[in-house]
C-alpha cells in the first residue's frame, strides 16, 4: 500500500486493535442492513400491494440475499483496506496523517496553527482501549481525524500535540 | 497585547456627551440608580425609534384591528379597542426603549435590557469585528441608524444590535469601537493607510455600470416572488377584504379554462426577469464605494437602505473573483473579500459588484493585495472527468428514456428524451469549459484556486493564512492519477480547492507554498520543486 506520487508514506501504523474495532463496526452495519432489507422484504412481499411485481412479492427473500451479496464483501474488506491505508506521523512540527477506505485522504496539519486536541473514546473504542484523536485548527479542512490509536499512544500525542502547540502558537489563523 | 492608550481613551471610556441639542437621548442619559459610578453614563436609543417601532408592530396588529371592526361594526366600542392596541404597542415600545441601555466601560460594551428579565451582554471591544450600519428608509427620515456590531461568533445571537442610535451617534460608537480594535490588534500595518489621509476612497462604482446587475442571476426570481406572494396574499386576506376564497378559486377556475392568458401571465414575468432584477440590483447596490478608513475596509452601498459595512484589514485574508456564464461574456466580474470570523459573509464580504474584470483586478491589488502569477493547467485526464461528469448522467437518462419509449411506445419517454439529449449535447462544451476553468497558482505571497463555469470563481488566498493542507482521492480519481487539493484556511469557506490535479502536483504545490511542512513527507528520489 504504498503510495504513488512524491509523498512517502507516514511512518507510524495505528494500533492491529484497530482491524478488531472496524470490524466490529461493519458488523454492526452488515447486521443494520441486513435487518432493514428483511424488514422491507417481509412488508412488500406481504402486502399485496398492485404496484409491487408478482415475481418480487413471490420472491421476497432474493433482496436480503442480495443486500447481503452486494454488502459482505466490502465490509469483509474494510477493516483490512483501513489497517493498510490509515498511518500517521508527527515530525518537524507537522502531524501527516492518512485515512479512507473507497476514498483516501491525506491530511498535513502544522504544529503551529492547531487550536484544540481532543482525546475522544466511544464505547467500542473503550471495549477494546482505544481512541480517536481529533486535530482541530481554524479551518474544517486543516483539520484531521486519526481513528484507532493505542489510548497510551493517543493520551501520549495529545499531550505532546498540546504542549508543543503553546510553544509555537502564532495568531496568523 | 494593548498597546498604550492615549489617557483620555483610558479612563472610562466615553466622554459623557452633552446633554441636549439634537441629541435628545441624552436627557436621559444620567447614570441608573443601580449604577453610581461617576463618570460612567449608560446611554438609551434615540427616542425618535418611538415613532418607528409602532409603525412596524403595525401590520401584525393590522388583522386583530380589522378583525375586530368586522365582528363589532364600526361602534364606539369597537374603535375603543382598536385605540387600546395602537395604545398598547406605543406603550410596549416605550418601555423597551426606557429599560434599554448601552455603555462603553473601559474595554467593552456593555448592553442592559431590564424589561421582565434582566439581561446583561459584554462585549470586549478587542472582540469586535466590524461594524455594520444601515439606515433603513424609515430611519432615514428621521436620521437614525441600525448599528450591528460583529464579534465573529458563529450564531446569530452573539451580535450586538443598537436599533436606532442618530446618525452623529453611529459614526461616534464606530469611531470608538474600530479605534479600539485597531489599536488592540496587532495586525500588519497598512502602509497605504498610514502614508495617505486617514480616509481614501478605493473606488466608486459609476452609475452606468449597474447596467450589468441583470447578468449576475441576482434577484432574477423577484418578479415569481412577488407575483406568488400577491397570490398567497389575496388567499389569506380574502376573507377580510370582502371576498371570499371561493372568489379566489372561481377566477383561478376561469384562468385554467383561458390557458392562453395563463401563458401570457407567465410570459409576461419572464419577460419582466431582467428589468425587475436589474432594478432591485440597482436599488441595494446604488453609489457603491469601497474606502480604506483607519486601517478598515468600509463598502458602502444601497438606495434605500444605505448600508455601510466595516471590515477590518487585519482580518482580511484574501479575496473571491465570481464571474457567471453572461457575466463572463460581458467581461464583468463580482467580488467578495475572504475574512476570519466573519459572519453573513455572502452579504457583508461583498467588496464589488458587477465591474469589468480589469477594474476588479485593480481594485482587489489595492484593497488587499495583487496575484502576480499566472495559473497552471490541470492534467488533461481531469478534462476527460469533466466531460464525462457532465455528459454521461444525461446520456444515461436519455438512453432510458429512449428504452422505455421504445419499449412501451407511450409519447411521454420522448418528452423526457429530447431535453436528455439536448443536456448531454450542451454538457459537451459545458465540460470543455469547466476544464478551462481549472487552475491553481502561486506568486510567492498568495496562491490563486479556480474553479466553476456556470459559476466560476478564483479564489486568491495570503499563504499565512493557509492552516493545513488536506489531499482527497475518492476511488476514480484514484484511477485516473489525480487529486482534489484543498487549502486549509482560518477564514471565508475554510477550504480552498484545486480539483483533479495530478498526484504530483498535489505534492508539489503544497511543498512550493509551505515548503517547511512538506519537507519530510517528500520522497528523497523525487527532485524538490523549483519555485
Amino acid at each position: 500500500m504504498t503510495s504513488k506520487g512524491p509523498l512517502r508514506d507516514p511512518a507510524n501504523r495505528v494500533s492491529p486493535k484497530a482491524v478488531r474495532l472496524w470490524l466490529l463496526e461493519a458488523l454492526i452495519a452488515f447486521v443494520l442492513f441486513l435487518g432493514g432489507s428483511l424488514l422491507v422484504a417481509g412488508w412488500l412481499g406481504g402486502s399485496g400491494w398492485s404496484w409491487v411485481p408478482g415475481w418480487f412479492a413471490d420472491n421476497s427473500w432474493l433482496l436480503p440475499v442480495a443486500v447481503a451479496v452486494v454488502t459482505l464483501p466490502f465490509l469483509v474488506a474494510e477493516p483490512f483496506v483501513r489497517y493498510a491505508v490509515h498511518r500517521w506521523e508527527l515530525s518537524g512540527d507537522v502531524v501527516y496523517a492518512r485515512s479512507g477506505y473507497l476514498t483516501r485522504e491525506w491530511v498535513f496539519v502544522p504544529v503551529s496553527r492547531i487550536q484544540t486536541v481532543d482525546k475522544g473514546q466511544g464505547w467500542t473504542e473503550r471495549l477494546l482501549g482505544l481512541a480517536t484523536l481529533e486535530i482541530r485548527t481554524a479551518s474544517h479542512a486543516g483539520s484531521s481525524t486519526i481513528k484507532g490509536l493505542d489510548q497510551q499512544v493517543a493520551a501520549r500525542l495529545a499531550e505532546q500535540l498540546a504542549h508543543r502547540a503553546e510553544e509555537l502558537r502564532d495568531d496568523a489563523t | 497585547m494593548t498597546g498604550p492608550h492615549p489617557p483620555s481613551q483610558e479612563d472610562g471610556g466615553v466622554p459623557v456627551p452633552p446633554p441636549d441639542d439634537g441629541r435628545p437621548a441624552n436627557a436621559f442619559g444620567q447614570p441608573l440608580p443601580g449604577a453610581p459610578l461617576p463618570g460612567r453614563a449608560p446611554l438609551r436609543l434615540s427616542p425618535k425609534v418611538l415613532l418607528i417601532h409602532p409603525v412596524r408592530m403595525l401590520p401584525s396588529l393590522l388583522l386583530p384591528l380589522v378583525g375586530v371592526l368586522f365582528v363589532g361594526g364600526f361602534s364606539g366600542r369597537s374603535y375603543g379597542w382598536a385605540a387600546l392596541g395602537v395604545v398598547a404597542t406605543v406603550a410596549y415600545a416605550a418601555i423597551r426603549w426606557a429599560t434599554f441601555t448601552y455603555e462603553i466601560i473601559g474595554d467593552r460594551l456593555e448592553t442592559k435590557r431590564s424589561l421582565i428579565s434582566r439581561s446583561v451582554r459584554t462585549i470586549p471591544l478587542e472582540r469586535i469585528r466590524g461594524v455594520d450600519v444601515s439606515m433603513p428608509p424609515m430611519h432615514r427620515l428621521l436620521r437614525l441608524a441600525v448599528l450591528k456590531i460583529d464579534t465573529g461568533a458563529s450564531g446569530g445571537d452573539e451580535e450586538a444590535e443598537l436599533d436606532g442610535v442618530t446618525l452623529e451617534e453611529a459614526e461616534r460608537l464606530k469611531a470608538v469601537l474600530l479605534h479600539r480594535t485597531a489599536r488592540a490588534e496587532a495586525h500588519v500595518p497598512d502602509l497605504a493607510a498610514a502614508a495617505g489621509p486617514e480616509e481614501r476612497t478605493i473606488v466608486s462604482v459609476p452609475r452606468k455600470w449597474l447596467l450589468y446587475g441583470p447578468l449576475s442571476g441576482a434577484y432574477l426570481l423577484t418578479p415569481f416572488a412577488l407575483a406568488g406572494g400577491a397570490v398567497g396574499l389575496v388567499f389569506q386576506w380574502g376573507d377580510d377584504l370582502g371576498f371570499g376564497q371561493d372568489t379566489a378559486l372561481s377566477v383561478g377556475e376561469w384562468l385554467w379554462t383561458h390557458p392562453y392568458l395563463l401563458l401570457a401571465a407567465a410570459l409576461l414575468l419572464v419577460v419582466a426577469m431582467p428589468f425587475v432584477g436589474g432594478l432591485m440590483y440597482a436599488v441595494f447596490n446604488w453609489d457603491f464605494r469601497l474606502k480604506h478608513r483607519d486601517g478598515y475596509l468600509v463598502a458602502e452601498r444601497g438606495l434605500i437602505n444605505r448600508r455601510s459595512v466595516s471590515l477590518e484589514s487585519g482580518r482580511v485574508r484574501g479575496y473571491e473573483i465570481v464571474d457567471g456564464l453572461a457575466e463572463r461574456w460581458a467581461g464583468v466580474v463580482r467580488a467578495w473579500a475572504i475574512v476570519t470570523g466573519l459572519g453573513d459573509s455572502q452579504t457583508r464580504g461583498q467588496l464589488l459588484p458587477d465591474v469589468p474584470r480589469a477594474v476588479a483586478v485593480e481594485v482587489t491589488a489595492d484593497a488587499i493585495g495583487p496575484y502576480r502569477s499566472a495559473l497552471r493547467a490541470h492534467p488533461p485526464v481531469a478534462r476527460n472527468r469533466r466531460l464525462f461528469r457532465a455528459v454521461f448522467p444525461w446520456l444515461v437518462l436519455a438512453v432510458a428514456a429512449a428504452v422505455l419509449a421504445w419499449v412501451t411506445g407511450h409519447v411521454v419517454w420522448w418528452f423526457l428524451l429530447v431535453p436528455a439529449l439536448l443536456l448531454a449535447v450542451l454538457g459537451v462544451p459545458l465540460g470543455l469549459d469547466r476544464y478551462a476553468s481549472l487552475g491553481h497558482g502561486y506568486d510567492g505571497v498568495r496562491l490563486a484556486v479556480r474553479s466553476g463555469s456556470l459559476r466560476r470563481s478564483q479564489a486568491v488566498v495570503e499563504r499565512r493564512a493557509v492552516v493545513g493542507w488536506r489531499l482527497r482521492q475518492t476511488w476514480f480519481q484514484r484511477r485516473a492519477g489525480v487529486v482534489t487539493l484543498i487549502a486549509g484556511v482560518g477564514a471565508g469557506k475554510g477550504g480552498y480547492s484545486a480539483i483533479d490535479v495530478s498526484e504530483t502536483q498535489g505534492a508539489t504545490f503544497p511543498a512550493e507554498v509551505t515548503p517547511d511542512w512538506l519537507r519530510p513527507f517528500i520522497q528523497p528520489e523525487t527532485p524538490p520543486p523549483t519555485g
